[in-house]
């Protein structure tokens, strides 16, 4: 007892001596806060960062001037193009664009590609690690990075200018002579699994979605191939089979050498010292007859359904529901067509995003995903419209997402919208997207990795890259009868479905389709729907 | 604007990095960018103008005011308006402003930081003026109608739990709570949810009064902007802005404390932690020594993978040992203070091998680290800072924050110049000063039984060798 009435006595001196002394919180020092504060004085002699430094030499500005966009092409004795542009800035960025990826996979296993991009800036014949090479990059302040699409491998650097002859050396190494020792393809085996994993596990469906909706779209042809590498393909992949598909597709005719904020003389005599005068790790004495052999075949629009019914991972401490996913697709244009531009105006008129999405006014909120979609059906968490376009073909999709339950209900509101593409385009709205569009565009080209990569792209695709101004000038020309016709001649094909989660609400393939049908967007959106259907 | 906001907050927190201009070899007179343009009104708003003449622009309005000027009875209300900035004015409702800017094609943000409050537009050069009216009208006759007030509150009730699922920000909320208990620095940003709750339309209102001073406001614009044009559309509809209050309230020092919160969830998989000690404020000429040693410790994470040749020992280490899943060394900086640390999300079972290798890394900085790693050290900072601005808006937000910060934005040059005289000895030293035999603070999140107790990580703070 005595004890406890003791322990009792501390208790209430212990807080008294806290509450009577709270004017003294901020005078005492405790021991964790240091018996002296931090010294005095920099440990440099120079001034604080608010004072210019003294004794700087003088120093010439860049004043303001146009923006240089002439692009000079080059083809190189054996067929290799050498794309380049001036641009402001100490920096430039260059890279190696290839027609490589992973429609061209399909006498393959699937998947190497994507251990093709885990394999990037490996070893080397002259940099015998990884590490010499970094090392080298960073002697010129570079950074490297490689990422592929469907039918495009991109390997790219951005570093000083003045280490341009390193860069293109690092860039002929990397492409044409890796070593792919076992070790490197069994870490690329790893990080491939640990990718794999890491996809199954994220609530983020969009890399997994967009496999799929190409899969439905292009069955078991080019486009329709994984980009994901199959896990029964994991342990398939080795050093021969890689080695072959480098063969046959990382040839020069294959392959736009781009780079921007350079000049292009020397340029172009680097690339043909390292690319072309340097041959490749497969190149051997009997290669002369050899041809390469790859895919050339047209990618097949089919249509269809992909599903899978499997549990989406939720995202951790978040109060969101768990989700279905349903993407539909339908078959647009090539970047090549006439029609392209028109496309890209409907896919910014279409618009979209997610309901709870960041930012401020300037996201699309007047873009008809928000206004006839969103802003109707607040169970939907997201709809977005995306155009893929491709060298042959393209994929026009909107991806959605709700609670299962309204899976239904959102598959054909979203039918419906695409559906009402044919119907009335209003004037502000179609004035409204083609600037926004216009924005965008000049936007992203802010930066000097997506010019590289567009004069890459570009180059690779038609030979020469047409200028911003040209695409501001086509997008202006866009009318109401254009945005119809894309419409109507999108919607004239079979619908492609990929859907991802709880699926039992699912509506069957036959009723998406038939809600997709022309002459559907007579009737006013979502008034037939049932709303509060459990 | 939830999660922009967010996200632009955690990049502001890391944001060191950020901060300084491009950076060229110094024998070299002729810099390949545009100068930097600086006016001062007659009612003290600074103009600042990086003109590179390209067909896109970004303006934004940079405001020294942020939670650390809130009390803990006002705590939130910084954050609340800028949350407020979209809601419409007194000339626009918010329909109008909205369709206004979506039909040129633009974008409108906001962030509030711990000492900045910012709202930006990017656009299309020809509308810059439009832009710098829009921002204009929303700092000066927001309309802040209660209805909105209302509305707000729920989303930012929401915002707090979008916060909470990013353990990164949490863990750095806990650490600013612990390093800067009792002071304006330990707050959080979005304030404790009673305060959310209670929030008025008058203490939104007194909050404007007293911090939108014109002194203490940066108008920052980058792309395809004249100066002299911009400094007449600031004086047209920034120039009745004016200074009622005195002086930029004297800001009280905030108290650095070495100490702890864990809060320990065995359910997580992964535990969540950072350690730090106090670092410099910006003006502080030890803050690029202090970089330096930062890129030392330098950033990894799994998906890296091959960290086996990094530039950084601990990267080494963390990948050849499994270590950890990610860590990320941080120098962040206010006004008088700073925080510079290391952050990590780790295995429970790594956490003690992962702090025993970053306080080994940490003790080497101080006493042994090399001139090749300081020259590598060098290369990377400056490279980093380099490539980070690429595009209108990061080098408008170096603008109007270097401009905050200093007063002045920093030629690159004599940035470059500043990191090149930086050598092995200033590296050591530095280190010396902030790192060695200093209380740490520490914030963990997660499985963190197996975090070493205070002391101990006290104790590796020095070594009993040389």
């Amino acid at each position: 007892m005595s004890h406890l009435s003791d322990v009792k006595v501390l208790f209430s001196r212990l807080c008294s001596l806290k509450t009577s002394a709270p004017t003294l919180r901020y005078g005492v020092r405790k021991f964790s806060q240091g018996d002296k504060p931090l010294l005095k004085g920099s440990v440099t002699p120079l001034p604080p960062l608010s004072e210019p430094m003294p004794n700087l030499p003088p120093v010439v500005y860049t004043t303001t001037k146009s923006e240089d966009t002439v692009t000079e092409v080059t083809t190189l004795s054996n067929g290799l193009r050498v794309a380049s542009e001036k641009k402001f800035g100490q920096f430039c960025t260059a890279g190696v664009v290839i027609d490589s990826g992973p429609r061209y996979e399909v006498a393959y296993p699937n998947g190497i590609c994507h251990f093709l991009e885990k394999l990037s800036f490996g070893a080397t014949h002259k940099f015998p690690t990884r590490d010499v090479m970094l090392r080298e990059l960073e002697r010129h302040g570079g950074i490297c990075d490689c990422q592929g699409s469907r039918d495009t491998t991109v390997y790219a650097t951005s570093a000083d200018s003045r280490g341009l002859e390193a860069v293109t050396q690092v860039l002929a190494e990397v492409t044409l002579r890796p070593q792919l020792s076992a070790e490197e393809i069994e870490a690329a085996r790893q990080a491939v699994a640990f990718e794999l994993e890491t996809l199954a596990m994220r609530p983020e469906q969009e890399t997994i979605l967009m496999d799929m909706i190409h899969s439905a779209a292009y069955k078991e042809n080019t486009l329709g191939l994984p980009k994901i590498c199959p896990k029964e393909n994991v342990n398939i992949i080795d050093r021969g089979i890689i080695l072959n598909f480098l063969k046959n597709h990382y040839t020069p005719e294959r392959m736009v050498v781009a780079a921007v904020g350079v000049d292009h003389e020397p340029f172009v005599e680097y690339v043909q010292k390292y690319f072309v005068d340097m041959k490749p790790t497969w190149h051997s004495q009997d290669d002369d007859a050899f041809i390469p052999k790859t895919d050339k075949s047209i990618a097949q629009y089919t249509g269809g359904i992909e599903q899978e019914e499997c549990e989406i991972p939720l995202y951790p401490g978040s109060d969101l529901p768990e989700l279905a996913h349903v993407v539909i697709g339908i078959e647009s244009c090539s970047h090549g067509d006439p029609d392209f531009v028109a496309t890209c105006v409907l896919n910014m008129m279409m618009g979209g995003g997610g309901s709870f999405s960041a930012g401020g006014p300037g996201k699309g909120m007047y873009t008809r995903l928000y206004t006839n979609v969103l802003n109707r059906y607040h169970w939907m968490f997201n709809a977005t419209a995306y155009n893929h376009a491709y060298g042959d073909t393209g994929l026009f999709c909107v991806h959605s997402a709700s609670p299962p339950n309204r899976i239904y209900d959102t598959a054909l509101v979203i039918a419906r919208e695409l559906a009402n593409m044919a119907g009335k385009v209003g004037e502000t709205e179609l004035r409204r997207a083609k600037t926004q569009l216009q924005s965008m565009l000049l936007m992203n080209l802010e930066a000097r990795p997506v010019v590289f990569e567009d004069v890459g792209r570009q180059v690779l695709a038609t030979g020469k890259r047409k200028p911003p101004s040209y695409f501001i000038s086509e997008i202006e020309k866009v009318t109401a009868d254009d945005i119809v016709r894309v419409a109507r001649r999108m919607l004239g094909k079979r619908a492609a479905v990929a859907a991802r989660g709880k699926l039992s609400h699912l509506p069957a393939f036959d009723e998406i389709r038939s809600n997709m049908a022309l002459g559907k967007s007579d009737t006013p959106q979502g008034r037939r729907l049932n709303l509060f259907r459990a | 604007m939830l999660k922009v906001a967010t996200t632009l907050r955690l990049v502001s927190k890391q944001g060191n990095l950020r901060l300084f201009a491009t950076a060229a070899k110094q024998h070299e007179a002729l810099v390949n960018v545009p100068p930097t343009k600086l006016t001062v009104l007659d009612n003290g708003i600074r103009v600042a103008t990086e003109d590179s003449g390209s067909p896109t622009a970004t303006v934004g309005l940079w405001i020294d005011a942020g939670s650390r000027y809130e009390t803990s009875k006002n705590n939130g209300v910084a954050h609340f308006l800028e949350h407020m900035a979209f809601k419409g004015t007194s000339k626009r409702s918010q329909t109008d402003l909205e369709l206004l800017v979506e039909n040129m094609g633009a974008h409108l943000n906001a962030y509030t930081s711990r000492e900045q409050t910012v709202f930006y537009a990017k656009c299309l050069a020809n509308d810059v003026p439009t832009a710098i009216e829009i921002l204009a009208d929303i700092i000066q006759n927001s309309s802040l109608a209660e209805p909105e007030i209302e509305r707000e509150r729920g989303v930012i009730l929401r915002e707090m739990q979008d916060v909470e699922s990013n353990l990164q920000e949490v863990v750095f909320d806990h650490l600013h709570a612990t390093a800067f208990q009792g002071t304006p620095l330990g707050q959080t940003i979005l304030g404790p949810t009673k305060n959310i709750k209670k929030i008025s339309k008058a203490d939104l209102q007194q909050y404007i009064k007293t911090h939108y001073q014109p002194a203490r406001i940066v108008l920052s614009g980058a792309g395809g902007v004249e100066h002299n044009k911009l400094v007449d559309l600031a004086n047209k509809h920034l120039g009745s802005l004016k200074n009622t209050a005195l002086d930029v309230p004297q800001i009280t020092p905030c108290r650095y404390t070495g100490s702890e919160i864990k809060v320990r969830d065995d359910s997580m998989p992964l535990a969540h932690i950072a350690i730090a000690v106090e670092g410099a404020g910006w003006t502080d000429a030890d803050n690029i020594p202090l970089m330096v040693a930062n890129t030392l410790i330098g950033a990894w994470d799994r998906s890296q993978g091959g960290g086996a040749n990094n530039a950084s020992f601990l990267a080494r280490a963390a990948s050849i040992e499994n270590l950890c899943h990610s860590f990320q060394s941080f120098n962040t900086c206010y006004k008088d203070t700073g925080l510079w640390g290391i952050y990590f999300v780790s295995e429970p079972m790594q956490i003690d091998d992962m702090v025993f290798n970053i306080q080994r890394e940490w003790m080497k900085l101080c006493t042994s680290v090399t001139e090749g790693e300081v020259e590598r050290a060098k290369n990377l900072l400056k490279t980093n800072m380099l490539l980070q601005l690429d595009g209108t808006t990061p080098v408008c937000e170096d603008i109007g924050r270097q401009i905050l910060c200093y007063n002045r934005r920093i030629p690159i040059h004599e940035l470059d110049a500043r990191i090149e005289a930086v050598s092995v000895q200033n590296v050591r030293d530095v280190c010396y000063k902030y790192l060695y035999d200093k209380c740490p603070a520490v914030a963990a999140v997660g499985p963190t039984e197996a975090l070493p107790d205070y002391n101990r990580l006290r104790g590796g703070m020095y070594w009993l060798r040389v």
